[in-house]
């Protein structure tokens, strides 16, 4: 209980402590004066804490070069993975406070709005870094509050606290599932921790592994909630819908992230497909193949812009879900870890962007269906390039990094030689194809189409244009320079698999 | 301590570097980004000075720098190959590379055009494209460096995009080059299947693991239930297809003639000494594949001899200075292309950088006629230039003298080796390949006949006689910017011959032949002697050389010399002969009906034309019928299903959220169910 | 009888068939005289006003949820200061102190930035607010 950090624990904890420093200012700077809340210093602070923990991010990842740091007798582990994840998390959460500058505006409830952010990215490095059950536990519900009450921000908007309402009611349901998952974990081994779980699956008791498994597809269950896969993303499209865009670029990407992180550390810590008995992979080749096929047929019918994109975040997660469904025995278990990890990379920047660009269509008032989109290229046509790379980098053109880190997840699946992932492979290139359909139907409406009346966009925020410019650039850049990402993620992959 | 190969990617990233300030910048800079070139070039030079010396020193340097996708056990990665061959390319494509760019100072900047910036721009792109393709260490990054300066020659093609040419030339030149790297990107996919990497040096290249494969040693993997050799055979010539839309081959070379509707410093730099020639060295950088196939490099050498010929014949009766000057581009890279199939490694190399040079000067020279000209480039409008501008004049004359192949100048000495190497080898082979090595040096004898016609009618008419026009009369001065590039390139084209007198160093042996010396001894496996090795090896190659009757090894070499140099004479003279005297009159109507075909260059234009509209079309129609029939309908059969599929999923969710609940706790149980009973847990 | 669950089924059958036996034969053998007070919801003769569902007022609400993070505050400290004497003698008076007082700071933080945003403020409801959630 009363475990101290150490000085170099502190130190590896660095970007998870300025994340929640950061939100207690903002709190403090709120208290000073609630009624006249200056949004240039909220977002600005908001916006430095999260570049100050992605710097830390880097630094420690570069000091340490990802070798694993256990903290607090193990319960946390900060290493590669988790660093590596920190730095998507704090990228997006950078992105969303400095977009939000400009939608936040006219709110008043701007302090409580970054506070929960911060928060809710705190608990998403936790999350990265959680090597035992508990602690998996605490931070993901310290990600998931926040993020309720960030759905349903705008108060007076019926769409928004129905949203917030519903996400939290099928987030109670999905954390009581995976609570009894860990209760039944528990009770098989004995123990929390996720090495020493691993270490203990041999000793299990005749007649008990179907106890385990059923433990085990329950914290499957707590974990597709959190990354919107079948069947727990029905929350998804009205969440992300409702939500304020920034919201859910937040929720689609940075969310989506933590839940696969700590996915792919229980799965390959404490329940590594050699001992334990029990066949999750295809449990997640299933989960894969309906979550992206679901995703991309609903998205292909909506004819809301940012419904669209929210079924289209659930295709892709399905695609990362390859990353699990691959991890069989033959398969090169480094590199089909780390595909998934370079797709939330590039997914982080190309989906928060996607959505930024919704938010700046909200923030002009633009309408929300496809042909409200007509002839906004004519008016805006910086942003509608970087949302014509965006959805096209989305779709694996190769014009962003989409492209490859799709093209990695196939080689990794088609690597594996079974017939579930080759099956994957073919479902991602089939889903893909069908997803250009969808995503060039927003390109077509902000390209090719007239604008339906005589609209003026009203002005061009700069904090949002900032961001989604950062977003484009980045999401351009990761083509040539994932080469830089790819070593960075199969070794931490690898380190973790050992 | 960093040596020169530290510094070498500066070498491409200098011109780039120029690219970014001249596109931005350029509107602000007091030449508009000229000087930022200039700058960006030199140091180009400079450094690819230190390389070479570096490398004549012994060192060679074969490392990657950015790995861009870490698969597997050979990663894709961009690397620096730097060799003898690949030192020396790099010194000629920047010293050409920053006269062009002084020249231009002449050419564009007091001509007044406007869009300087973009030009600039756009030459740094270029140059920084070019440098990066001669360093690449392998086939990929060849390829994508190949197609940015297949870009770049397209926008600077179209530089005037205001006026009707210059755009359909542009169109042209990109779509027939791109129709060659069709065949060559099939022949990298190719490439990456067979041998797993596409490495030029080292021992994982492919063109050693070729060779492995081919005496027995390795394995590797064929397609389409060839055998080994047939196999390679195919993916040589599929490279061998961008190779011969790049260097304007038969019959590729079409776009050639039309992109001199460029501005004259880009022809200089792109499309006589720089990009058209990243055709050929890519055959001469993976040699080491090409020598072992016979096949192979019989259609080199048969492509190369035709074309060399073809397009001599075409440049006799052309109007245009630079129309001839085109002309006379294709052919001699049709002579490089000779050499190499016919064993000539040294030789193609020789004459690739002879011809850099002289070809240079002579394009320089004819902007420079252009300039003063008043962009006038009907040859039979000039006249008499040779007192008005003497520096221009014995430039020319000095590149003329090289082109047509006149002792001592560079081409002389060049073009003798090449043919020489071909008739040796053409001689002592047997078989095939022999009877198509003679076949082809027949072909290239003869065109060097039509060479030194076309070259002094192209003088005379420019610079002698008297002056048959106004502007001819009164022509506009050029200045320092145009006579500098042209004075140096003058010299050198007198004199570069010398890195390679074999004629003379078999007279005389302490007459240093260095670039022989300087291939010969190159990294193993990349060198000369390697080479030579694999044409002469009987399970390869299979070449032999051999001598004419009677006359032993030198005294064939000289007989070889004697004889294309008397042909060059011959053709020499006989332009002299008919347009010399004060005013020259037309005598192509002597050819007869030959004169119309040759004024159509042979209707290959009008035969690509139908090709593209009469067969294309039609077989393009005939697809579009089975597209919006056969696959449109199986395409809208899937989308609609997916379409109603995706209505159905969205009726599932109904917004309820009770529903909701219950259908993910069933979603649950269903999994718990599945997985349960396959794992036997019940 | 080896299966033990035979006798949880046959336990969970008789714990359902007790019940609805006992209702079935109490409904075969009572008389059924129907009256009106029978029915009212208080049978001790209180009329009801109004239905169940009233509302409170949701200032309530925000005292109770301050009053859960006081609660839960409490819960941690207590068993916090039992150990304390041992813990200082253990590890020293930093480490035993200083994780409390972040953890304390951190909650302060928040009660302070509630208190200036009017979380234990009372606002008075207006007449027309009284009406509907006093009734």
């Amino acid at each position: 209980m009363l475990q101290t950090l150490q000085i170099s624990g502190t130190a590896a904890l660095a970007p998870t402590l300025v994340l929640g420093v950061t939100a207690l200012l903002l709190l403090l700077i709120d208290s000073i004066d609630p009624e006249e809340s200056s949004s240039a210093l909220l977002s600005g602070v908001a916006t430095l804490g999260s570049l100050v923990a992605l710097a830390a991010a880097g630094a420690i990842l570069v000091a340490t070069g990802g070798e694993p740091q256990s903290l607090f007798q193990g319960q946390l582990v900060v290493d590669g993975m988790s660093l590596f994840f920190t730095f998507i998390f704090t990228s997006v959460t950078t992105l969303v406070t400095l977009a939000s500058y400009d939608y936040l505006k006219e709110f008043r409830y701007k302090a409580e709005f970054y506070t929960l952010v911060m928060l809710a990215a705190t608990g998403m490095t936790l999350m990265a870094s959680s090597n035992s059950m508990a602690t998996a536990f605490v931070s993901l519900e310290l990600a998931s509050l926040p993020s309720y009450a960030l759905v349903a921000f705008l108060k007076n908007n019926r769409g928004s606290v129905e949203a917030g309402l519903k996400y939290f009611l099928i987030g109670a349901l999905s954390s009581a599932v995976f609570v009894y998952g860990i209760s039944l974990v528990y009770g098989v081994t004995g123990s929390l921790q996720f090495d020493a779980i691993a270490s203990e699956l041999g000793n299990t008791g005749e007649g008990l592994v179907g106890v385990l498994g059923v433990g085990i597809l329950m914290i499957i269950g707590g974990f597709a909630f959190k990354t919107a896969s079948v069947p727990f993303h029905w929350w998804a499209p009205e969440a992300y819908e409702g939500a304020p865009a920034p919201v859910s670029a937040f929720l689609s990407s940075a969310s989506k992230a933590a839940g696969f992180v700590i996915a792919f550390r229980v799965f390959t810590v404490a329940f590594p497909q050699s001992t334990v008995g029990v066949d999750w992979v295809l449990a997640f080749q299933v989960l894969a193949l309906v979550t992206m096929t679901l995703g991309n047929f609903a998205a292909a019918t909506q004819e809301n812009v940012k419904r669209m994109m929210a079924y289209s975040s659930i295709g892709h997660a399905g695609y990362v879900l390859i990353a699990l469904g691959a991890l069989t025995g033959s398969a090169n278990q480094a590199f089909v870890l780390g595909a998934g990890m370079i797709h939330l990379v590039v997914y982080g920047f190309m989906n928060t962007g996607a959505f930024l660009f919704i938010a700046l269509a909200e923030y002009w008032g633009v309408g929300r269906t496809f042909e409200d989109y007509n002839g906004l290229a004519k008016q805006a046509p910086v942003a509608c390039v970087a949302m014509t790379v965006f959805l096209f980098s989305l779709a694996g053109l190769p014009i962003g990094g989409g492209f490859l880190s799709k093209f990695f997840l196939i080689a990794a699946a088609v690597e594996a030689a079974t017939i579930g992932t080759y099956v994957l492979a073919f479902a991602l290139v089939i889903n893909s194809a069908l997803s250009l359909f969808y995503y060039s139907r927003v390109v077509k409406a902000m390209w090719i189409e007239d604008p339906v009346g005589d609209f003026e966009v009203g002005g061009y925020p700069t904090g949002l244009y900032a961001a989604i410019i950062v977003a484009a650039v980045a999401t351009f850049l990761l083509l040539p320079a994932l080469g830089l990402f790819t070593n960075v993620a199969v070794d931490a992959a690898a380190s973790m698999i050992q | 301590m960093a040596g020169a190969f530290d510094f070498a990617p500066a070498i491409a990233l200098l011109p780039f570097g120029s690219f970014l300030v001249a596109l931005f910048l350029g509107q602000y800079m007091p030449k508009r980004g000229a000087l930022a070139g200039i700058i960006a070039t030199v140091g180009s030079l400079l450094l690819s000075a230190w390389v070479a010396l570096t490398v004549a020193g012994g060192e060679t340097y074969n490392e990657p720098v950015y790995t861009f996708v870490a698969m597997g056990e050979n990663p894709i990665q961009f690397g620096l190959l730097l060799d003898q061959l690949s030192a020396l390319m790099l010194v000629i494509v920047s010293l050409i590379a920053v006269l062009v760019h002084v020249f231009s100072l002449g050419y564009m900047n007091d001509e007044g055009e406007t869009g300087l910036p973009r030009y600039y721009g756009e030459l740094g792109l270029f140059t920084a494209s070019m440098l990066a393709f001669v360093m690449s260490s392998n086939l990929l990054m060849a390829f994508m460096f190949f197609e940015l300066v297949g870009l770049c020659s397209y926008l600077l093609i179209g530089f005037w995009f205001r006026r009707d040419g210059p755009p359909s030339a542009a169109k042209k030149a990109f779509l027939v080059t791109r129709f060659g790297d069709y065949f060559f990107l099939i022949g990298v996919v190719a490439v990456f299947a067979t041998f797993g990497t596409a490495q030029f040096a080292g021992e994982e290249s492919f063109p050693h693991l070729a060779e492995l494969a081919l005496s027995g040693e390795g394995q590797v993997t064929t397609m389409f239930g060839l055998g080994a050799e047939a196999w390679f055979t195919v993916v040589g010539l599929l490279i061998l297809g961008g190779v011969m839309g790049k260097s304007a081959q038969f019959p590729f070379h079409t776009w050639l003639p039309d992109a001199m509707e460029g501005p004259t410093p880009v022809s200089a730099l792109i499309h006589a000494a720089t990009m058209v020639a990243a055709g050929v060295y890519l055959v001469a950088r993976i040699y080491g594949f090409y020598a072992l196939l016979p096949t192979a490099l019989a259609v080199i050498a048969l492509v190369g001899g035709f074309t060399a010929l073809f397009a001599a014949t075409m440049g006799v009766v052309k109007r245009e200075i630079k129309q001839v000057l085109a002309y006379s581009t294709i052919s001699q890279y049709g002579y490089i292309m000779l050499a190499l199939g016919g064993g000539g490694y040294v030789a193609g190399v020789f004459h690739l950088t002879t011809h850099a040079v002289f070809k240079a000067l002579l394009f320089l020279g004819a902007g420079s006629v252009i300039i003063a000209m008043h962009h006038n480039e009907n040859m039979w409008d000039m006249g008499g230039l040779k007192d008005k501008m003497p520096v221009t004049y014995y430039a020319f004359l000095s590149g003329s003298l090289a082109l047509a192949g006149i002792v001592p100048f560079s081409g002389f000495w060049s073009k003798d080796e090449v043919l020489y190497e071909t008739l040796v080898h053409g001689i002592g082979t047997d078989g095939g390949l022999g009877v198509v090595l003679l076949l082809a040096y027949a072909m290239g004898l003869i065109a060097v006949f039509f060479t030194g016609f076309y070259t002094f009618r192209m003088v005379l008419l420019t610079f002698h006689g008297k002056p048959r026009s106004d502007t001819a009369r009164n022509p506009h001065g050029v200045h320092w910017n145009v006579k500098g590039p042209l004075a140096v390139l003058g010299v050198l084209a007198a004199t570069v011959g010398a890195i390679n007198l074999v004629p003379v160093h078999a007279l005389v042996g302490s007459v240093p032949e260095f670039l022989h010396d300087w291939l010969y001894y190159g990294p193993e496996m990349l060198n000369g002697h390697h080479y030579h090795e694999l044409i002469t090896a009987g399970e390869f190659g299979g070449m032999s050389a051999g001598e004419l009757p009677g006359l032993g090894e030198t005294g064939t070499l000289f007989a070889s010399a004697g004889i294309s140099l008397t042909v060059a004479l011959a053709g020499s003279a006989l332009a002299i002969a008919l347009y010399r005297g004060d005013s020259p009159v037309e005598h192509t109507d002597r050819l007869g009906s030959a004169k119309t075909v040759l004024f159509n260059n042979y209707y290959q234009d009008e035969y690509q034309v139908w090709l593209a509209q009469g067969l294309t079309m039609n077989v393009a129609r005939a697809a579009d019928k089975f597209d919006q029939g056969v696959v449109d309908g199986v395409v809208n059969g899937v989308s609609s299903v997916s379409l109603f599929g995706g209505s159905r999923v969205r009726r599932i969710q109904t917004g309820i959220v009770s529903n909701y609940a219950t259908l993910l706790t069933l979603g649950l149980v269903a999994l718990l169910v599945g997985i349960g009973l396959m794992g036997g847990w019940f | 009888m080896s299966n033990p669950w035979i006798a949880v089924g046959a336990l969970g059958l008789v714990s359902v068939l007790v019940p609805l036996g006992m209702m079935a034969a109490s409904a075969l053998i009572r008389p059924t005289v129907p009256e009106q007070g029978k029915t009212a919801v208080y049978e001790s003769g209180e009329v009801p006003t109004g239905n169940t569902r009233i509302r409170f007022n949701i200032q309530y609400y925000m005292v109770a949820l301050l009053f859960v993070i006081f609660d839960i505050e409490t819960v941690l400290i207590f068993p916090w200061t039992v150990i304390y004497r041992d813990a200082v003698s253990q590890v020293g008076l930093t480490k035993a102190l200083v994780p409390m007082l972040v953890f304390i700071g951190v909650l302060v933080v928040g009660l302070v930035w509630a208190w200036r945003n009017g979380a234990v403020r009372w606002v008075q409801p207006t007449t027309s607010d009284r009406r509907q959630t006093e009734t």
